[in-house]
């Protein structure tokens, strides 16, 4: 059997749109993610140790468990303890809590590398915790982990692909769906591959393009 | 005098800003030459040329008679050398770097015989005694099996001089020596460097210690501009300089804490 | 609504012999990836561009494809090209490349931190090239290697689970097949991602256990007391003095 180049190449079209189910997702997820991770991140500051106890589990657990696992807990586990979810939202919420947890790290990594001397001003000033958070180190945080994040983002979309397993119709998906007419699996496999290749590819150029662009506005 | 190195018509160039132009030189056994010359003038750059750490793009490098890097051919042809003839050939000049450029996962004797042992494939015992001889006779015997890490700034550099003396080269070039070290160590340094000097090994040493090479140094040579602007006996050259350049280099660089009058 | 985890009991040797597979999958996988990334990160550092290009395009490609898709063209990919090959195999093959490039990242960042004087030494000695990255470079590296080596195989040992959707009967796999038996998702799942919990969690304590006899420091900067560290130290331990 011969490789069928136009075989492949008549895939982009359908597999494009379906690419843009994976960055709406992707989207959403990240932007979830970054407010659970952001909360997560503000929630451990309080230093409460029942609650810092059970995200450093939370931190634990989604760390050290596969993502799929994850997308299985949350389409197939969470209806049967009563909560029934459409496959895009138990997906996008796996993805989101999975990201919500890395943010967290990314975040960390981030504040104990920040200069504490605005932080102490502020202290000293008697400023609140709410604008301390929101005025001195979250605008300082979200620009400084700005290559961490984009990185996140591409695994984020990465992650999408992995729906398709649950049966969202998805890049990888519609790929499947063209080999069972075609009963060519390669040709729209390798189409898929290099649509999601040029999507993070996109994405972390634009990671870096931002990131020069604020570099020099703080310079 | 025998003529030891030869340098004819060296030149490099980083992308488009010329580092060395057109560099001819001449170095006699035991003699000891002192590179001057204002920072980013090349200084560095023709050191690190002649022993093709980093590779000229014109010109040759003779030692003794035998070329490193270009070699010219019959009919005025030029033959490059592949590499490994280079690096077999590297390694007789010593070289000695700014940073000392100690490597800290192996203990002062292993820095010393890594080279012989891996390169020159010679024994070990005989290596390793020659070593022993060369560090008794720099004060370092006790700190044989030592660290790099627990060293002085000044005894690191002793140990990166034994390193390069292990090798038996037939020339040593120092790339400002002293220039990393604290102060009241530079002068250990430069009275070892002398020492050095005075049993014969020639050296070619590119330094800012001016009062140094109006003492130990039998040639100086003025960089300027990635050209020798001049070049002569060290005491004349220091005393009466006829190039402008050079008057306004020694005016500005001539410090009292640089002396080496001991 | 009840949970009930005794069916868990029930199949307990399906999720043993996925276990099993798993550690096998991801210990084959991540030995290769590493020996495959020496080259690739060799070849990043070549001082020639065309090899450069080579193992950039190379890192790129899989680094920025979701597993799950290299899995597939590997699945379908290798029939296609005439090599017939069980599951377990295409699929260690797999992670095992998509690993090396991850590794190779690691290698080249540990390379990249050994200070440039160490090599332009070994080379005023003599030494070629590839004498020097293996007598004066490559031992310095290895401490800088390990943290970050650690960090890379955790994810590839959690990738493994994607090789569930080629039918390779680990972990996730075993999992999906005690759920379709036992419509017990919850608590299948549950028990499937405890198990790689486990697996991962002492998997890490092993590896910083060897970080720390060879004397890599652990934590950060220490030093700091500041009155921000209520803001910026946030789930950092504090060290007892």
């Amino acid at each position: 059997m011969d490789f069928d180049f136009w075989g492949m190449i008549g895939a982009f079209p359908s597999l494009s749109r379906a690419a843009f189910t994976n960055l709406t997702i992707a989207i959403v997820a990240m932007s979830l993610a970054m407010l659970g991770g952001t909360t997560l991140t503000i929630l451990r500051s309080f230093g409460i140790s029942i609650v810092n106890g059970a995200i450093s589990t939370l931190i634990s657990f989604v760390r050290g468990t596969p993502i799929l696992v994850q997308i299985f807990l949350f389409y197939y586990g969470l209806p049967a303890i009563g909560l029934d979810l459409t496959p895009i939202q138990a997906g996008v919420l796996a993805i989101a809590v999975n990201s919500s947890v890395f943010i967290t790290e990314i975040m960390r990594g981030g504040l104990s590398g920040m200069d504490t001397g605005p932080v102490e001003a502020a202290i000293a000033l008697g400023v609140r915790p709410r604008a301390i958070w929101g005025r001195v180190i979250l605008p300082q945080l979200y620009i400084r982990i700005l290559p961490p994040l984009v990185n996140e983002l591409t695994t984020v979309v990465k992650g999408t692909a992995l729906l398709s397993v649950i049966t969202v119709i998805e890049v990888l998906r519609t790929a499947q769906q063209i080999a069972n007419t075609t009963f060519r699996p390669l040709e729209p496999l390798l189409a898929a591959a290099v649509i999601l290749f040029a999507l993070n590819l996109a994405i972390s150029q634009a990671g870096k393009h931002l990131e020069t662009r604020f570099a020099a506005r703080r310079g | 005098m025998k003529s030891l190195l030869k340098v004819t018509n060296l030149s490099k160039s980083f992308g488009a800003v010329p580092a060395l132009r057109d560099i001819s030189l001449e170095v006699m056994a035991g003699e000891v030459i002192c590179i001057i010359g204002p920072s980013g003038c090349g200084k560095s750059t023709l050191l690190r040329c002649i022993n093709h750490l980093t590779f000229p793009d014109g010109g040759f490098v003779e030692l003794g008679d035998v070329y490193i890097g270009r070699e010219p051919m019959a009919g005025g042809k030029v033959r490059m050398q592949s590499h490994s003839q280079i690096d077999k050939l590297r390694p007789r000049m010593g070289f000695v770097f700014q940073q000392f450029n100690l490597w800290p996962h192996l203990s002062v004797l292993e820095n010393i015989t890594r080279g012989p042992i891996k390169v020159q494939r010679r024994p070990r015992p005989e290596v390793e005694a020659d070593a022993m001889v060369l560090l008794t006779r720099f004060g370092l015997a006790d700190k044989a099996t030592a660290f790099p890490a627990a060293l002085s700034g000044g005894q690191k550099q002793r140990v990166a001089i034994a390193r390069a003396l292990a090798l038996e080269p037939q020339l040593m070039l120092f790339d400002e020596p002293t220039s990393a070290l604290d102060p009241e160590i530079v002068k250990e340094v430069l009275l070892f460097m002398r020492e050095l000097a005075e049993s014969g090994v020639t050296m070619v040493i590119v330094t800012h210690e001016i009062a140094f090479a109006r003492h130990v140094a039998d040639r100086v040579i003025f960089l300027d501009g990635g050209y020798v602007a001049e070049e002569g006996p060290a005491e004349e050259l220091l005393t009466n300089p006829k190039n402008p350049r050079l008057r306004e280099f020694l005016s500005q660089i001539d410090s009292p804490v640089m002396g080496c009058s001991a | 609504m009840t949970l009930d985890f005794s069916i868990i009991v029930d199949n307990w040797q399906l999720f043993a012999k996925g276990a099993v597979l798993t550690l096998v999958i991801a210990f084959i996988s991540i030995g290769i990836g590493f020996l495959l990334s020496i080259p690739v990160a060799l070849m990043a550092l070549s001082h020639r561009w065309w090899l450069r290009w080579v193992s950039g395009a190379y890192v790129e490609w899989f680094r920025n494809v979701p597993f799950i898709v290299v899995v597939y063209i590997f699945f379908y990919g290798l029939p296609f090209a005439g090599v017939r090959l069980p599951e377990a195999v295409v699929g260690t093959l797999a992670l095992a490349i998509y690993a090396s490039t991850y590794f190779s990242e690691v290698i080249r960042g540990a390379v990249l931190a050994v200070p440039k004087g160490q090599m332009e030494a070994a080379r005023a000695v003599g030494m070629s090239y590839f004498m020097g990255m293996r007598e004066i470079v490559a031992p310095q590296t290895l401490r800088l290697l390990l943290p970050p080596s650690t960090n890379t195989s955790i994810s590839m040992i959690k990738e493994t689970s994607i090789l569930s959707t080629i039918t390779v009967a680990e972990i996730t796999y075993q999992g999906l097949v005690v759920q379709g038996a036992t419509f017990a998702p919850f608590e299948v799942f549950m028990t499937t991602a405890v198990l790689y919990w486990l697996i991962t969690s002492i998997f890490a304590r092993f590896m910083h256990g060897i970080e720390r006899r060879a004397g890599i420091a652990q934590g950060g900067n220490q030093n700091r007391h500041s009155l921000a560290d209520k803001y910026l130290q946030i789930g950092t331990k504090r060290v007892q003095e």
